[in-house]
């Protein structure tokens, strides 16, 4: 008896460590790397388990917290109300500096990075992870990366900011040519802003007209006398608002948007093919939370997250999302083409274009 | 001209106060002295070096080696300094930033320097608006500041458009986008810390000086000219040095002021050569490096300078209560004048900074704008993330790091004017280098150095303040050695032979009579703190979020009108402390002098 009950003790620590063991590999043991690329019918399923365990998710965006990353945490816990989404925010020179110390100090605080290059940055030192996302199928290619190293969450569209009462009607500049005409000669100004401002003017000339026919065109713009300030985007539009000058390059058409909405003087132009940026959303290698991280990606660019960016006025990539101001994005009506700068690009060619702009219109 | 007598006048007192401390009476006087200012020499050395020598050691590997995109050490290079030096071979930007440095610290020391003065020297109605000016000024976010100085005298600004009405002008009349525009922000700018350092130094003059001037029949422009300034050169050589480093290596005025106009200095070349994938710091590094071999000689001339400090010991055991100048029907000239520093200095900028912040959109000031005043952006500025957590934070790095900073900083001046160890100048010049790390490097360094070395205060409030006090120390240092300079040492000696010991001496001697200099440093580091961006950002945690970030965050996104907002609200609260504080000081600081 005594024997039998000892067996039978025995079959059952043996059977509990077998199931043990069984439920390991499914779950807690799988590696971020499984994880990310995870692609099985139940795979909603799993990725709830995990992050119900997770309890959180840490994000270091480049967003902007009241406008968009408040709201995307909001609707997002009331999706998952067991998640807690804590974020650090910061612009993407720092916030790539900080996630690579940490890295390097084998700190794995961080699960998600986001920016215009920034994950870029983060994948070229090796510290991103490969995911696979069903949502991503909804997206075009110049949308995605082909390895799978990022999605897109919302985009940026470039345009000239004018101010209405100093600019007649039939005087805007609606092309590329037109801002050489003399009218505008000392009257435009332009941030000289790395990711959102001169250079990738610049990028967009040499990329679209060809390398040529692209220097001639920006010789000739030098001669313009265009006044530079390291002013974000922003806040030259808001000089132009003010008054100080007519023109605003290279500003983000939302801006001007919701400027001419408050009733500011101000409207933007486009000029084809439009210069666009994409914001990319990337998982960290060593994500501490990485099921719950995968269901925030998921989130941010399924068409109910692209929503709410649609809803706190930012422009959203997923095709089917159009923005709440519809002529703001490509065949809205206002523009049709647009020169996609993608985060690859940007990085390689981005040193060049600073050194061209600085060359060409900051040393006279 | 009473030339003649009054020249002989003024040597005299200062003869005699010379041959009064033989330099050796010092050493013999008290053994229990001499080991106390050994242990403080061991203390505050080691402070001193642990929380500089780790950021000072990364600017010097930045500056020669690339590094990998990970931010590990990779190849030896001179490439950064011989970009540098190309660099410097280009005349215009060179002298452009020579021009801008010098300028602004000769203006900003002269109208620091005069308000100082008037307020504490003389019977001007209205002084008491001077300290207030000086400490509300300091709120004010500093880059908010510069875009409310170009919002007025931008070209469609309101000053413009009054010059161009009443000079019957076609264009605008002042172009502010200019050299003398950025000199003259620049120095309004560092006014008021000339103003709360020489009205320190002022108010510890030695009266009997200057009254031997008076009795020999020197007036009071030579009174002033040739006995109390030349008495006040240790605090005058530390404002015109920090503020001309400061803006040698300033940024934000050349880029926002400057560059529209197209005057580049040094910094701004840096900046935009900079603006590289990976990141490089290289030029940043090698330019501090080289801006350190300047301070490093600048520094050691001025000890030879000061080493017979007894020169400018003005508060001596004689009793010293200077006396005020009458002014006559000057003061009210001089209480006018007051009121015009306060006009420009503060009402000015916060009025078009306020203005901005109840408007939708920036409009220029005219009736039309009123009817759209909206309480839009405030409401924005309110519900800003973890506000009320930043606020607090804000404060308590405030509180802890001028604390620190002034007490760290009093002792090692201590250690600088009392003691004759040999190589104390190098003490001098370990506290005046952080003033010349570049914010990124040194906030990086910081980052890595506590990310690697087991001490947790990663992601913590404590990481912030190390940085902060670090960073800070050079200022602390500048307030207390020209406090310290001024004090004479006989009245230590007293205490010693009365059987004091040091830190009876240090508490009941020393602290309260550089009192004024010790509290205007502590409100400067104070405000400083609350401000600082270049490494906070770097440092800050989600659990620690601070004020600056905040208006960083906004200053690169928001609109003018939310920055504004919040700018408002932070001035408010500075001012408030400003405000108790300066009732504090005056109980305990102005009614002893």
């Amino acid at each position: 008896m005594s024997l039998v009950s000892q067996r039978l003790s025995a079959f059952c620590i043996l059977f509990a460590l077998g199931a043990g063991i069984g439920l390991v590999p499914s779950s807690a043991a799988a590696t971020v790397e499984e994880i990310a690329l995870m692609n099985r019918a139940d795979r909603q399923k799993v990725l709830i388990e995990g992050a119900k365990k997770e309890g959180k998710i840490s994000w270091y965006t480049t967003l902007i917290v009241d406008q968009v990353v408040r709201p995307v945490k909001d609707a997002f816990e009331k999706e998952y109300p067991f998640l807690q989404v804590e974020f650090f925010r910061g612009n993407a020179e720092r916030l790539v500096q900080k996630m690579l110390a940490e890295y390097q100090a084998k700190r794995y605080d961080v699960d998600i990075i986001d920016g215009t290059v920034s994950p870029t940055m983060v994948r070229r030192a090796g510290y991103l992870q490969r995911f696979y996302s069903p949502v991503l199928a909804e997206y075009p290619a110049d949308l995605k990366d082909p390895q799978g190293y990022w999605g897109t969450t919302n985009l940026y569209f470039f345009a000239t900011g004018y101010n209405t009462k100093m600019v007649k009607l039939n005087e805007i500049p609606k092309t590329y040519e037109d801002l050489l005409n003399p009218r505008w000669k000392g009257q435009m100004m332009w941030s000289t802003s790395r990711g959102s401002g001169a250079p990738i003017f610049v990028g967009t000339i040499l990329n679209t007209m060809g390398q040529e026919a692209g220097k001639t065109y920006l010789q000739r713009l030098k001669a313009q006398n265009i006044a530079k300030s390291t002013a974000s985007n922003r806040q030259v539009l808001d000089l132009t608002i003010a008054g100080e000058y007519p023109l605003a390059l290279q500003i983000f058409n939302h801006h001007a948007y919701i400027s001419k909405t408050a009733g500011a003087p101000v409207d933007w132009m486009p000029h084809e093919p439009v210069t666009a940026t994409i914001q990319t959303i990337a998982l960290a290698k060593n994500s501490p939370h990485p099921h719950a991280a995968m269901l925030l990606i998921d989130f941010a660019m399924s068409e109910k997250g692209q929503k709410v960016f649609q809803q706190s006025n930012y422009l959203p990539s997923h095709p089917k999302v159009p923005a709440k101001q519809i002529d703001l994005k490509p065949g809205g009506g206002k523009f049709k083409r647009a020169y996609y700068i993608n985060p690859d690009a940007q990085y390689d060619k981005g040193n060049e274009w600073v050194d061209y702009f600085n060359n060409v219109f900051v040393k006279q | 001209m009473a030339k003649q007598t009054s020249s002989g006048a003024y040597n005299l007192p200062i003869k005699s106060a010379d041959t009064s401390a033989a330099p050796g009476v010092f050493r013999f006087r008290s053994l229990l002295r001499f080991d106390a200012a050994t242990g403080v020499m061991i203390g505050v050395s080691l402070v001193t070096a642990y929380l500089v020598l780790p950021p000072l050691y990364s600017v010097i590997q930045t500056s020669l080696f690339t590094t990998k995109l990970t931010g590990e050490i990779d190849e030896f290079t001179f490439r950064y300094y011989q970009d540098l030096i190309r660099e410097l071979q280009v005349v215009g930007p060179f002298l452009n930033t020579i021009y801008f440095s010098a300028g602004s610290a000769l203006f900003a020391t002269l109208l620091g320097g005069s308000i100082a003065w008037v307020v504490t020297r003389t019977d001007t109605p209205l002084r008491g608006l001077g300290y207030f000016t000086a400490f509300a000024s300091f709120g004010t976010p500093f880059i908010l500041y510069t875009i409310g100085w170009l919002l007025l005298l931008g070209k469609a600004g309101p000053v413009n458009f009054w010059l161009k009405t009443i000079l019957d002008q076609p264009g605008p009349v002042i172009n502010i986008y200019s050299l003398w525009g950025m000199i003259f922000i620049e120095s309004l700018l560092w006014s008021p810390f000339v103003f709360l350092m020489l009205a320190a130094a002022f108010r510890s003059m030695d009266p009997s000086l200057e009254e031997a001037s008076a009795v020999c029949g020197a007036r009071v422009w030579q009174t002033m000219r040739r006995v109390s300034l030349r008495l006040m050169l240790p605090a005058f050589f530390s404002v015109v040095l920090l503020i001309f480093i400061r803006s040698f290596e300033s940024f934000e005025i050349p880029a926002l002021v400057g560059l529209p106009g197209d005057i580049r200095v040094l910094t701004t070349s840096i900046y935009l050569d900079a603006q590289k994938l990976p990141p490089r710091y290289g030029s940043a590094g090698a330019f501090s490096v080289l801006l350190m071999f300047v301070v490093a000689g600048t520094l050691y001339l001025y000890f030879r300078v000061t080493r017979e400090g007894d020169r400018f010991h003005t508060i001596t055991g004689k009793g010293y209560r200077p006396a005020l100048i009458h002014l006559g029907r000057w003061r009210y000239l001089a209480g006018a004048g007051l009121l015009a520093y306060a006009l420009v200095l503060l009402v000015l900028p916060f009025l078009i900074i306020l203005w901005a912040s109840l408007l939708p959109f920036y409009m220029q000031p005219s009736i039309e704008a009123l009817s759209r005043f909206t309480a839009k952006n405030y409401v924005t500025a309110i519900h800003f993330p973890k506000i009320t957590d930043s606020i607090k934070n804000s404060i308590l790095l405030g509180l802890g790091s001028a604390s620190a900073v002034m007490a760290l900083t009093l002792l090692a001046s201590w250690l600088l004017v009392r003691t004759k160890m040999r190589g104390r100048w190098l003490l001098d010049l370990l506290t005046t280098l952080p003033l010349l790390f570049p914010g990124i490097v040194m906030g990086l360094a910081i980052l890595r150095f506590y990310l690697f070395v087991p001490i947790p205060v990663y992601g913590t409030l404590w990481i912030l303040l190390i940085a902060f006090v670090t960073r800070y120390i050079p200022y602390g240092i500048r307030y207390t050695h020209s406090g310290l300079l001024q004090l004479h040492k006989e009245l230590e000696e007293a205490a010693y032979t009365a059987g004091a010991t040091w830190s009876n001496c240090m508490r009941r001697i020393v602290l309260p009579l550089v009192t004024p200099s010790f509290l205007g440093g502590w409100a400067f580091i104070f405000l400083l703190s609350a401000k600082e961006l270049s490494m906070s950002v770097l440092l800050v945690s989600p659990q620690t979020p601070v004020v600056s970030v905040a208006i960083f965050e906004l200053w690169e996104n928001a609109q003018v009108g939310e920055l504004a907002a919040f700018g408002v609200i932070w001035t408010v609260i500075l001012v408030s402390i400003a405000v108790i504080y300066y009732l504090f000081a005056r109980r305990y600081g102005v009614q002893q002098s």
